[in-house]
């Protein structure tokens, strides 16, 4: 790194404000693809061309004529192939993928008859499924006899919307609905609250499918020796993929290592284990040889799970003071084609529906569709930005409706400080809040009357390009479901006085190498420096959990609190023992154990002995366990300005401020990056990102991220992450989790800043991604205020009809770029 | 990169290099690598031979003599960042033009040249060499040839460049002192291609256009020199409007829709269809005017004269 610097001015940094930055920053991580495995073979999948088609021949043969390739196989090869001899008897034929229970994110009857190959068989149902597996003795020669493989699918009619799933005219499984999961929680509203309602907004929602585009795509290196197995893979849960990989191999548990290095990054989308993995560990295995496959960008655009997918109908009913009467909301979310990781993720929206609001009555509804695309899975924020923004976007609109301040008419809907512990109608208990404190400092924060001044100035001005003010307040779920509250962890004192802290969790690059070690060294009252975390490796803690729900800090950070006061409790026990005197009579500080009475009392004046000293004198100490957590619900209040060029739709964020409330924060520095780059992920929800689709049903991405535009360094409006601490009384820390606050808060209120600036009548034309040809259509409809009778208002309501939105779904598809006409009629819906 | 198996040979001269490509039709010419890395590396192109013209001393030339600019096939994007790297308006329109293309590690590699011979539609130097009336030299076993950038542009990713032909440099007329230039891009993000973007020269005598060119990128399956819009500010004045926006019955603001319904032919693209692009091109079309006009007052110092 510095020799490349050829006299450039070096640069000296004093404080590395993170331990992992020197590594990280100067070129020292190890990543997956960094491990020098000798004899190591790479991996590379022959994948299909088509979403939906019947897979009618597959040849592989060309294949194994390229020098340096060795071996290529179909699903049917595989099955062919001699069983192992080391191996378990069980390894026999490729296994299938297995689905996720945790967090209810899967069910038994969802999967059942819908099978998911590692290898397609004989359907291929999204875009880019793995046919072939190619080994060579370098990425090279496996690309080059990839690209020998001939196969032949007959392609069939691809449904990539939920509303084009919904009605089974195209079913991915044959005899079974699209329809994989149905799910309802609150009850239902009576007819009779929204008809005498004062005001009921009603609208639609698109949530667009997102890539959850870390920087590392997956990961994986599979080493065999003997009949143990190490696998080396960039990962949210190490454990989990342990357990998985072992049943799937008909293995030991024991016998499988799974160990997570440097990885960079993962939202969610690192933490299953995916079919790539599974060929891979299957041919390391039965080959004996090590296998890794790394995957590459334009392939993890293809095939890495997706985030979000949701079309969404909400109603929301008021009375004439603005005070919330009911709220109802539809989900149909497209969970790709296979049931396994996401059937039930649309739950996490439903069951945060309430939102902050006291709202008396609150239904949500949920179908789960099938669809092909490549499958949905948690991606930050996994279900509560949809319910996040559903919810906000309504209350800008209804603010509008009752010529009401939409801080106000917040104010006035929270769930007041005093109801906490408070039952949501959607099943949730909230642990603890302020929401009103949290939008008060952001509204302060913002200069909110200072920008209303400038709205109202420019809105005089004609050569003022339009201004908007857009607020979004939400609540979240950290933490995880009840089954997955627990972590394990263990901290072990060494006879140099340093100490190792040991966890279930994994980073992607959330500084857990920062902030554990000085959580432990905190409790104990020792130095930090002493402290070292060992985490990601099922060798070294042999149980655990993993990073994701935002859990790591709340769950994982409150279990090294508990073994570290563990550890306090083990050394008294042990100086008692020692020095032949009640527990009670030994103290604890700064590291050190000694008589409470300082050198009275009966054992005849021991002196003062550190944790050094107490191990060499009784053995090793190594404490810890399984510590139980409960669930969070942070929260916090966005604000977004953004000015519009309505001649060309482009929206410019001028100031966007997070007040996010985290409960306790463990390191300020971590939480305020954390809350920046997930605010920085919102505003590629709300602007940049989507997916576009060809007719044929096929992501239109052969460019890469020029295809899906994330947001650059260039399109970072200034940003102000402010906080708001209200512990939680169930968690032991206090801390809540902090990883997703902003694509949670942060999308909304860009949304309804544009919204704002254009004053447009029907915000259902607004949908994400705001590209500027939509905020164009958006700017030349009918504005709020033109549109006078209650009845054609109320044909913001017909815009949403099934066959209507069922075009806003296929915004996406090629046709729909293709006919200039349609998507400027869907703009006219309103009038 | 996992590209396909190639070859690699290193000329020292263009006659070298000219053979190289004339050993078949898989041969490539490597100059900065901008397109044709990221193409091999996606396989979509594999060539049999890489030509890596890189060391080849005089194809590295800028030189600005007689009136003209002429620009060898290594000289990168980025010696143009800085105005006076070119003389007169036209290092300001170059300069202006230049920041669009990819971002500074890619403009220290990737080069003018290189930008025609790829021929991206969306490519700021091909339109700006239309505009221009650029004049392209090209060696091939034949001996050299010139093509006018009229007769170049084929389609997109096509041009009238024989396959083993080099293109050794490309000749711009210098601009008169007099000329007002603008360049105003549309993109989605500071990192993708232009959605549109427009090149545009204003001269002017008395206070009233004589000469406009204007090219226009991205607006159809190759770059496009808007002649109808250019034909309907001859003889309008030159004024710029007062305020941001361009009044409809402006000149500029006709001009634009002259760009963008009888120039442009625009291809539909996720995100932006016909009817946006349309839109986009009348809009960009009337504010790289104004620009251009204003860069011109700014030169003159008077609206009306100035003219030598």
């Amino acid at each position: 790194m510095h020799g490349d610097m050829h006299g450039a001015e070096v640069l000296v940094v004093e404080q590395w404000s993170r331990r992992e930055d020197e590594r990280l920053l100067t070129g020292e991580g190890r990543y997956v693809a960094d491990m020098d495995v000798p004899g190591c073979l790479d991996a590379v999948f022959v994948r299909s061309d088509v979403a939906h088609g019947t897979l009618r021949e597959v040849d592989c043969s060309a294949a194994y004529e390229v020098p340096g390739v060795v071996g290529a196989w179909s699903a049917a090869d595989l099955s062919e192939m001699p069983p192992c001899a080391q191996s378990a008897a069980t390894l026999q034929d490729l296994p299938p993928v297995p689905y996720v229970l945790l967090a209810q994110l899967s069910t038994e009857e969802a999967v059942a008859g819908r099978e998911w190959p590692v290898l397609v068989r004989d359907r291929v149902r999204y875009p880019g499924e793995a046919l072939v597996v190619v080994l060579g003795e370098d990425r090279y020669r496996a690309e080059d006899g990839a690209a020998k493989v001939t196969f032949r699918i007959d392609p069939l009619p691809a449904v990539v919307t939920p509303s084009t799933a919904a009605d089974d005219s195209v079913r991915l499984f044959d005899g079974l609905s699209n329809v994989a999961l149905r799910g309802e929680t609150g009850e239902p509203i009576e007819e009779s609250v929204w008809r005498e309602a004062a005001v009921v907004v009603e609208a639609r929602y698109r949530q667009q499918l997102l890539m959850p585009t870390p920087m590392e795509c997956r990961t994986i290196l599979a080493v065999p020796e003997g009949d143990a197995l190490t696998v080396w893979s960039g990962h949210q849960a190490p454990h989990r993929l342990r357990r998985e990989l072992a049943t799937l191999l008909g293995g030991l548990v024991e016998r499988v290592r799974v160990v997570v290095p440097d990885t960079g990054g993962a939202f969610g989308s690192k933490s299953a284990t995916f079919p790539e993995f599974i060929a891979v560990a299957f041919l390391a295995v039965k080959l004996g040889r090590p296998v890794r496959w790394i995957e590459d960008r334009l392939e993890s655009m293809t095939v890495a799970s997706r985030g979000r997918g949701q079309d969404q109908r909400v109603r929301l009913a008021a009375d004439a003071d603005g005070r919330l009467l009911a709220y109802e909301l539809n989900i149909d979310a497209d969970i790709g084609a296979y049931p396994h990781l996401g059937v039930g993720l649309p739950m996490q929206t439903a069951w945060m529906a309430t939102g902050p609001y006291a709202t008396p009555r609150v239904h949500a509804t949920v179908r789960s569709m099938v669809t092909n695309t490549m499958v949905t899975y948690p991606y930050r924020g996994a279900g509560r930005p949809e319910a996040a923004i559903a919810l906000e976007r309504s209350m800008d609109t209804l603010a509008r409706e009752l010529g009401m301040d939409p801080a106000e008419l917040r104010r006035r809907n929270f769930i007041p400080p005093e109801d906490f512990p408070y039952e949501t109608p959607t099943g949730r208990r909230y642990d603890s809040g302020n929401y009103a404190a949290a939008l008060d400092l952001a509204l302060e924060t913002l200069d909110y009357d200072g920008w209303r001044a400038e709205r109202a100035r420019r809105r005089t001005d004609p050569d003022a390009l339009p201004l908007g003010i857009g607020l979004s307040c939400y609540v979240e779920r950290s933490g995880g479901e009840p089954g997955g509250l627990h972590e394990f962890a263990s901290v072990e004192a060494h006879e140099d006085g340093t100490l190792t802290a040991r966890c279930g969790t994994a980073s992607s690059g959330q500084s857990h190498e920062t902030v554990f070690p000085a959580l432990v060294a905190e409790t104990l009252g020792v130095d930090g420096t002493l402290v070292r975390l060992v985490e990601g490796d099922t060798g070294e803690q042999p149980e655990g959990v993993g990073s994701f729900a935002s859990r790591s800090a709340q769950v994982g950070g409150a279990a090294l609190r508990e073994a570290a006061t563990l550890l306090v409790e083990e050394a008294r026990a042990r100086a008692a023992a020692l020095w032949e005197v009640p527990e009670a009579e030994v103290a604890w500080s700064g590291g050190t154990v000694h008589p409470v009475h300082g050198g009275h009392g009966g054992h005849g004046g021991a002196a003062a002995m550190d944790l050094a000293e107490l191990v060499k004198t009784t053995g090793p100490m190594r404490v810890g366990g399984r510590f139980e957590s409960g669930m969070a619900f942070p929260f916090g209040a966005h604000a977004a300005v953004a000015e519009v060029d309505p001649e060309l739709g482009t929206v410019r964020v001028l100031r966007l401020v997070a007040v996010d409330d985290c409960g306790v924060v463990l390191d300020p520095a971590m939480v305020h990056g954390q809350a920046f780059g997930s605010a920085v992920q919102g505003i590629g929800q709300a602007l940049y990102e989507g997916i576009p689709f060809g007719e044929n049903g096929v992501p239109l991405l052969a460019e890469g991220l020029l295809d899906y535009l994330l947001p650059t360094f260039a399109e970072i409006p200034p940003i102000e992450i402010r906080d708001t601490r209200t512990p939680s009384p169930s968690t032991p820390l206090g801390a809540k989790g902090a990883g997703e606050s902003g694509c949670i808060g942060t999308p909304a209120a860009i949304v309804n800043a544009v919204a704002d600036a254009l004053r447009v009548a029907d915000p259902c034309l607004l949908q994400m991604p705001l590209t500027p040809d939509v905020v164009w259509r958006a700017a030349r409809a009918p504005k709020f205020g033109e549109v006078g009778q209650a009845g054609e208002f109320g044909k913001t309501g017909e815009f949403g009809e099934a066959g209507e939105f069922g075009k806003a779904g296929e915004f996406g598809k090629a046709g729909k770029f293709g006919e200039a006409g349609e998507a400027g009629e869907a703009g006219e819906g309103g009038r | 990169m996992k590209p396909a198996a190639f070859d690699y040979v290193v000329p020292r001269t263009v006659r070298e290099a000219v053979g190289a490509l004339g050993t078949g039709p898989g041969a490539r010419i490597l100059a900065g690598g901008q397109s044709l890395i990221l193409e091999m590396r996606l396989q979509r192109v594999r060539p049999d031979l890489v030509v890596d013209i890189n060391h080849v001393a005089e194809l590295g030339h800028l030189s600005a003599d007689d009136g003209t600019l002429r620009v060898g096939a290594l000289v990168r994007h980025a010696a143009f960042e800085r105005e006076g790297a070119v003389p007169g308006p036209l290092g300001t329109l170059f300069s202006r033009a230049v920041v669009n293309v990819a971002h500074p590690p890619i403009r220290s590699r990737g080069t003018l040249v290189g930008s025609l011979a790829w021929a991206h539609p969306a490519a700021e130097w091909c339109a700006l060499a239309l505009a221009l009336d650029a004049a392209i030299e090209v060696h091939g076993p034949g001996g050299p040839r010139e093509i006018a950038a009229r007769d170049y542009f084929l389609g997109p990713f096509l041009t009238s460049r024989a396959q083993d032909e080099l293109i050794a440099a490309v000749r711009f007329p210098l601009l008169a002192d007099d000329t007002g230039v603008g360049f105003v891009e549309h993109r989605r993000t500071h990192f993708c291609f232009a959605q549109v973007a427009v090149a545009a020269t204003l001269t002017a005598s008395d206070g009233v256009i004589t000469e406009a060119r204007i090219g226009l990128v991205n607006c159809a399956d190759r770059p496009v020199r808007a002649h109808a819009a250019e034909r309907a500010l001859i003889g309008a004045e030159i004024t710029p409007p007062a305020g941001h926006r361009v009044p409809g019955d402006h000149p500029f603001a006709r001009a634009g829709r002259a760009a963008a319904e009888r120039d442009a032919a625009p291809l539909p693209e996720p995100y932006a269809d016909v009817e946006y692009r349309r839109q986009a091109v009348a809009v960009l079309v009337g504010r790289t005017l104004c620009e251009a006009a204003r860069d011109r007052l700014s030169r003159t110092g008077t609206s009306g004269g100035g003219h030598r």
